[in-house]
């Protein structure tokens, strides 16, 4: 099998590369600004390098990997928001069969079978899915490879008219420990009635050496975090050692992001949250009262 | 300038039963409804036609099969989009429709769209599935530019300004009309349909359309499973001093701090 990946980031480039070597030989394709973060990606047989396409043209990224498919039975995409954007694209502009977010791969009967989340995580998906298939892949989920240097071939850009024309760029700022890496993890939503009382989570948070991260509707609609990451299926997915959640109900769409979480705690003031079901333990109780308790023996113990 | 909305209809998740013990998914019990992101699509499509004139229309594909039930479902979701200002719903459904996929739906929805309207609308992502496929594949089927993401969208004359979130940027661009444009649930707050509103609508046109395809789909469910997820589900009691203790005593003993 013939396999093609691109991601607008090396390090999931790299995932993606090592997703597709199970498969067959992998292509790696990259745009000429990425020359330099993906020549250290081991693993691939060749990587096909772009001049002059930029890597955030979205539109002639579309055109550029329909026009290399016929050449390829599966391409690989990563599970970021423009990864996912893509995907739908190319594969109907190759006439090919798609999924997002697979855990798994394989090849059975000159099929392309799939695992993966649906159902908002209450389920898993095995789909068998026709070649061509244009499928992304979820992030942490395969081992960049350490062997193989792969060959550069360059390639010519396609030519297109343009319709979407980019006029700004906002960067959006860093995030410290990135929350899927993190072995402890408080988690805020609503239960919060102001910005300023997330201190209370950020001081629970320094006492155990965690990071705060956040439900969406804190992070992406009233935007209390000082960086707009959410935990959740449209977000990141985490898999700490601690994880506690505090004051945010336990919608599925939520909870399928902490599924990992080796142990839960849960406080909320609701009994009937479904938060509850999702976790090791349970507190019922106001978070504004029960949080500064817990901080405060929490320090004692640690010493700080 | 005329808007489609992409309706879905989703499963309930949140209604949706599922056994550890058997692995039964309870799919044929929980309910179906439009999903949230969509009724930002659909809000989003009222408030442009509002300022820019035209008719916003709602397309729904049912892929639920034809019994009572759910039928009765697709028409309640796609009356409150309806009650909401939309001015018109198409629902199409029938016979081989719950073996589509989104190549199918979209090929589908494609032959609905035509030249009728400059603008598509739909939300990043389904309810249920949330994979964004459909929007995507329409946008190619038809031969137009696709942004994702909006956080917020303004329109003149045939130029789409749209701002889009990004993980590292916001990125503002530009999109030549005709093009299809999926929303996140951060771009409005869904207004909610008062009960006359939700009257009013049941006498809007519903278009009833038979689905008809001569596609094969590309792909197929071989297994639905249920994920293993051990939780202890305990609840500590207590006054406040006690349940911190027992929690911090608790999470020694599982090693965790
Ligand atoms: C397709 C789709 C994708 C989505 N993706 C995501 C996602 O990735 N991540 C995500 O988080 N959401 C996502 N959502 C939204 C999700 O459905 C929920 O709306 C959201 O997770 C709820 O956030 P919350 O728990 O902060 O708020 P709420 O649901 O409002 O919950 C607040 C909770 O706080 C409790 N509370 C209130 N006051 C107190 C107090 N004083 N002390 C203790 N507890 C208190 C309440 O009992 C309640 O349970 C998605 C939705 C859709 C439709």
């Amino acid at each position: 099998m013939r396999i093609l990946v691109f991601s607008h980031y090396p390090d999931l480039a790299a995932e993606l590369v090592s997703a597709g070597s199970g498969l067959g030989d992998v292509s790696l394709l990259a745009t000429s600004d990425m020359r330099e973060a993906v020549s250290g990606i081991k693993g691939a047989r060749e990587i096909l390098i772009c001049e002059g396409v930029e890597s955030g043209d979205q539109e002639t990224l579309v055109e550029l990997i329909s026009g290399l498919a016929s050449d390829f039975d599966v391409i690989l995409l990563s599970g970021d928001r423009r990864g996912r954007e893509l995907v739908g694209q190319v594969a109907h502009r190759v006439g090919g069969s798609s999924a997002v977010d697979a855990s798994g791969l394989s090849v059975s009967g000159g099929n392309l079978i799939v695992e993966r989340m649906t159902f908002g995580g209450k389920a898993i998906a095995v789909e068998e899915l026709a070649l061509p298939a244009v499928v992304s892949v979820q992030k942490g989920k395969f081992k960049p490879l350490e062997e193989g240097e792969p060959s550069i071939r360059e390639i010519s850009p396609p030519s297109m008219e343009r319709r979407i024309q980019v006029v700004e760029r906002r960067e959006k700022p860093k995030v410290g420990v990135p929350l899927d890496k993190a072995d402890i993890v408080v988690a805020v939503g609503r239960g919060f009635r102001r910005k300023e009382d997330l201190k209370l989570a950020y001081d629970l948070a320094d006492v155990l050496g965690g990071v705060v991260g956040a439900t969406r509707p804190v992070a992406a609609d009233l935007k209390w975090m000082d960086e707009e990451v959410w935990i959740g299926i449209s977000g990141v997915r985490i898999s700490p050692k601690l994880l506690i959640v505090v004051g945010a109900s336990g919608q599925q769409q939520f909870a399928a992001g902490i599924m990992d979480s080796k142990v839960v705690v849960a406080i909320n003031n609701d009994p009937k949250a479904p938060i509850f079901e999702q976790s090791d333990y349970g507190v019922v109780m106001d978070l504004y009262e029960f949080l500064p308790v817990l901080t405060e023996k929490l320090r004692k113990l640690k010493g700080v | 300038m005329d808007i489609a909305v992409l309706i879905k209809q989703s499963l309930d998740v949140q209604e949706l039963r599922v056994d550890q013990d058997t692995g039964k998914i309870y799919v044929e019990d929980a309910p179906t409804k439009a999903g949230d992101i969509d009724l930002n699509a659909a809000e989003e499509a009222v408030r442009l036609k509002e300022r820019l004139g035209g008719k916003a229309v709602a397309l729904m594909l049912s892929t639920w099969g034809s019994s009572g039930r759910r039928q009765k479902e697709a028409r309640e979701a796609l009356t409150r989009v309806l009650a909401m200002g939309l001015d018109e719903a198409v629902l199409i459904m029938g016979e081989g429709a719950e073996r589509a996929d989104t190549y199918v739906v979209a090929k589908a929805l494609a032959r609905e769209i035509g030249n009728r309207f400059q603008l598509v609308l739909a939300g990043e992502g389904s309810e249920d599935n949330f994979s964004g496929l459909l929007p995507a594949r329409l946008a190619a089927e038809l031969g137009w530019p696709y942004v994702a993401y909006a956080t917020s969208l303004e329109v003149e004359g045939d130029v789409a300004t749209v701002t889009r979130s990004l993980e590292d940027f916001e990125e503002v661009v530009k999109v030549k009309l005709p093009a299809v444009i999926s929303v996140t649930q951060e771009i409005n707050k869904p207004r909610v349909p008062k009960l006359m509103e939700i009257v009013k609508a049941r006498k809007k046109p519903m278009d009833a359309k038979n689905f008809s395809s001569s596609e094969e789909p590309k792909v197929r469910i071989r297994e639905l499973r249920v994920p293993k997820v051990e939780r202890k589900r305990v609840i500590i009691e207590g006054d406040k001093d006690e349940a911190a203790e027992k929690l911090i005593q608790a999470l020694k003993e599982e090693g965790v701090i």
